[in-house]
């Protein structure tokens, strides 16, 4: 990103909330434009700012503002990396139920930001779903705060979902509180490898049917970009998660899949690939019912152009695939991504090309078509950051 | 905002949308329009309109806003905090008619339906395949998904499943200005700000719902019930947080102390026993396996807890009759009352037991019982404050003791409102947990919606509000001004 190197006349990393509320405060008069850097995980999300006069680093808001074990619920300053979250909960057998890329550079606040998530989400949700408060820092340098320390609160808007994937451009996540899981006693994974698009909508089918209960379910395409693997999660006690294991492997053996228990070790190798990373980034999200027609008319056509990983969490209809455009595919890479583009909106969906390269960037839009709703997004973004001082020009609509 | 006096076009006009019979004049029938659940404030709306479509809900919209008149949209009216209480010369925008399933999809999990389609109608409708919808508040035969919306209900369940807001995907609703707009989208993430999570709980100020998308789930295999009695609410506070931290989260924990049994005692015929200080209804569901085990270990940590006794439903008609005696927990205390004033605030779980000390205390120095029924999992309270409105005084002295028990929930660490939402009743304590640049910030919502303040005015905020005008000046993209690109 050139022109933010060009722009940038200053790195902050306050210490403390209110001096980042002081340090923006500051500024505000100027009109200086700020980006905020949490582990830099996802710092290519959206369209280049426009201008970048400070660059706020949150990595010293590394705080646990308060934990309340037998409430189950955290409060913590946004810098704190997941990883340190974890940490910090796992003495209590608890844990924050979320599962992205990078944990141990990842922070809370640009996590939040970006939405991140892992395969989880396919029991707990995404952090809209997890989080229960917030404060931010406005644009005028103001603090304020959403939600509460209660899991359970209708008191007023919902700020703290509201933030969740707003990529500081309605405010600097500075603290959040979320609600927290117990750590299950027992986690088992299985896979079946092997498996056409239309073999992974089966199983899934029948992992409904029977009543089971995965924590995480996620289908890795195999080398060769045709056949899947289909990696399942149970987990909470044991014998819940056996019999939940032993159902499961009826299941799959009666569709003729053969599922390896991948035990207890499965759950490190599994999560390692739940995330395919590279310079070309693109997530997807369609109807799950959508998986078959998503795989033959998006995944198929970006393979042949990119040398890419894909993983696909087929009971969410989410797809992402990582990796770079293949020797001598440049030419037709931004037209690949448009018509699969074109396919995932025909079903209802969307497709989001999180990072690229400097060959695709400035061809290719990150976000695709606008939804209808743009326009209260455009509202709220004025009522939030009237002059644009966050981010600007980054998030969707180049707001 | 200005209010036109009163003018026969308007009324011609809104019959003509929707047609006389759904246009309410009459002073007589607008009576029942006065107020919601909350039925201590009544204000006299100056007419009630009734479409039954989308498109006529947005040309009401756009009568009304041309006259200049408030807009206060109306689900089923079960609403406990006076979201609907209409205000001087508004218009009640009542979803009532538009009561139809619209599209049922298995496959994704997912329902399309029309606001005024209650609760319990949308759970029903594919029951036989096996699904469920997880919100359940306890009016959930009467409510609408509309007012559920609203005010993200919540329910006994919302422990394990979540609230409304975790629920419902997408909306099509009707803006101030009187246009359509599609919320939410067919995939999991949608583009750009969470406007759902916005709509879900802003109690009518943001947009009118006339359609919901609403995500289903598959019923669990097995649930367990099971209900244990306690010497006081110390025990089953200490019976609740034990089941937590052993890792459990069940679906349902539900509190009932002993005015609360004896009244559901009384009013439903129920064989529990009335010598106790406090009951514990719990539900634990997942597969059999998991289930059983649970079960197993929560009536463990129940015994361990002090538990007098604990009693296992045999069959599903007795689990149902458990059930039916927690959710008629409210209309029973009007047995034992002649009037009583229902509260709703939210405590950390771990306070149960010297909050409700507290709230007890603060009844008795006014001379009033209070009945405790309520979602201890969540540490969501419902304290019903009783009184006799015949006696003088009585009623205020409720009123009080209801205004001091939010306090006290607030001074826990607690919010104001778990479920019921903040409406006309709670606006002025709004300043108990935020300050006043949270609300200026939640404003900011509102006027990105609504900057006339032309939906529901005079709720969720202490202090009129209005929107004015940008607080600054936008500043355009470089290629806006440049005219090669444009917004929205």
């Amino acid at each position: 990103m050139t022109s933010q190197a060009d722009d940038l006349r200053e790195r902050l990393a306050p210490a403390s909330v209110d001096e980042a509320a002081a340090m923006v405060r500051e500024r505000a008069e100027s009109g200086a434009t700020f980006a905020f850097a949490g582990g830099g995980t996802e710092s290519a999300l959206g369209y280049e700012p426009e201008r970048v006069d400070a660059l706020l680093e949150t990595t010293r808001l590394d705080r646990v503002v308060e934990y309340a074990p037998s409430d189950m619920v955290v409060s913590v300053e946004a810098g704190m990396t997941l990883a340190a979250l974890q940490t910090t909960l796992a003495p209590q057998r608890q844990r924050l139920a979320l599962d992205p890329a990078l944990p141990e550079r990842a922070t809370i606040g640009g996590l939040l930001a970006t939405n991140a998530f892992g395969p989880l989400r396919t029991r707990y949700g995404t952090l809209r779903d997890l989080i229960v408060g917030i404060t931010i820092v406005r644009a005028d340098g103001t603090l304020a705060r959403g939600g509460g320390k209660v899991v359970k609160n209708v008191a007023g808007f919902d700020l703290p979902k509201l933030m969740v994937g707003s990529l500081g451009s309605l405010g600097l996540i500075v603290r959040a509180t979320f609600r927290l899981h117990p750590m299950p006693e027992r986690e088992r994974w299985y896979e079946a490898g092997g498996l056409t698009a239309e073999g992974v909508r089966a199983l899934c089918r029948s992992l409904i049917a029977r009543r089971l209960e995965p924590a995480a379910v996620f289908a890795r395409l195999e080398p060769g970009g045709s056949h899947y693997a289909l990696a399942v999660l149970f987990e909470g006690f044991e014998t819940g998660v056996d019999a939940q294991g032993a159902s499961w492997l009826e299941s799959a053996n009666a569709a003729g899949a053969q599922i390896v228990d991948a035990g207890p070790e499965g759950v490190r190798i599994a999560a390692g690939a739940a995330h395919p990373r590279g310079p070309v980034r693109i997530r997807i999200s369609v109807p799950p019912a959508a998986f078959v027609e998503t795989h033959r008319d998006a995944v198929l056509p970006l393979g042949d152009c990119f040398e890419a990983e894909c993983v696909a969490y087929p009971t969410t209809g989410t797809f992402l695939l990582g990796g770079f455009v293949r020797d001598g595919a440049g030419s037709r890479a931004v037209a690949t991504i448009a018509a699969a583009r074109a396919a995932c909106e025909a079903l209802g969906g969307s497709l989001v090309v999180a990072d690229m390269d400097a060959a695709l960037r400035g061809s290719v839009d990150p976000y695709g078509t606008l939804p209808q709703s743009f326009p209260i997004m455009r509202r709220l973004k004025e009522r939030f950051d009237p002059e644009r001082r966050f981010n600007r020009g980054r998030f969707l609509g180049r707001l | 905002m200005t209010v036109t006096t009163a003018s026969p076009g308007i009324e011609r006009e809104l019959s003509d949308i929707v047609g006389a019979a759904n246009c309410i004049v009459d002073p007589g029938e607008l009576r029942t329009y006065e107020c919601d659940g909350l039925t201590g404030t009544r204000v006299r709306p100056r007419v009630v309109v009734l479409p039954a479509t989308t498109e006529e809900t947005a040309a009401v919209v756009r009568v009304a806003r041309r006259y200049g008149l408030p807009i206060v949209p109306r689900g089923a009216g079960t609403g406990l905090s006076g979201g609907a209480l209409p205000v001087a010369g508004c218009i009640v925008i009542g979803l009532s008619r538009m009561k139809r399933i619209l599209a049922i999809d298995l496959e994704n999990q997912r329902m399309r339906v029309q606001p005024g389609v209650i609760n319990l109608d949308v759970s029903r409708a594919i029951a036989a395949d096996g699904y469920y919808y997880a919100p359940d508040p306890s009016s959930q035969s009467i409510c609408s998904i509309g007012g559920n919306i609203a005010e993200n209900s919540g329910g006994a369940h919302c422990l394990k499943y979540g609230f409304t807001v975790n629920h419902v995907v997408g909306a099509t609703i009707v803006t101030a200005e009187g246009e359509i707009v599609e919320l939410g989208s067919a995939g999991a993430d949608p583009l750009g700000y969470d406007l759902m999570a916005v709509l879900v709980g802003s109690e009518g100020l943001v947009g009118i719902v006339t359609e919901a998308v609403v995500r289903i789930l598959r019923t669990p295999e097995a649930t367990r019930t099971f209900f244990a009695t306690f010497p006081s609410t110390d025990e089953a506070g200490a019976c609740v947080s034990g089941i937590v931290a052993a890792g459990i989260v069940p679906a349902a924990v539900e509190m009932m102390d002993r005015l609360a049994i004896e009244a559901i005692v009384k009013a439903t015929g129920v064989d529990w026993p009335l010598d106790v200080g406090a009951a514990l209804l719990i539900d634990v569901d997942g597969t059999a396996a998991e289930a059983d085990h649970t079960a197993t270990r929560a009536v463990e940590i129940a015994q361990l807890s002090g538990a007098l006794e604990v009693r296992t439903p045999r069959d599903a008609r007795e689990r149902q009759l458990m059930w039916k005696g927690r959710k008629s927990a409210f209309a029973a205390v009007g047995r034992i009352s002649p009037n009583y004033y229902v509260q709703d605030g939210v405590i950390p779980r771990s306070e149960i037991g010297p909050v409700l000390r507290e709230i007890a205390a603060a009844g008795a120095r006014a001379g009033l019982r209070v009945a405790n029924v309520f979602h201890a999992g969540d540490g969501n309270l419902h304290p019903l404050v009783l009184f006799d409105a015949r006696v003088e005084g009585e009623e205020h002295a409720a009123e009080q003791v209801a205004g001091e028990i939010l306090k006290i929930c607030v001074r826990h660490g607690g919010s104001i409102t778990g479920e019921h939402g903040v409406g006309a009743d709670k606006a002025a304590y709004m300043g108990e947990i935020f300050n006043e640049a949270d609300l200026e910030t939640m404003n900011f919502v509102r006027c990105a919606f609504d900057p006339a303040v032309a939906f529901n005015p005079g709720k969720v905020f202490p202090t009129p509000r209005l929107c004015g005008d940008r607080p600054g000046t936008y500043v355009a993209h470089e290629t806006e001004i440049a005219g090669t690109a444009g917004r929205g």
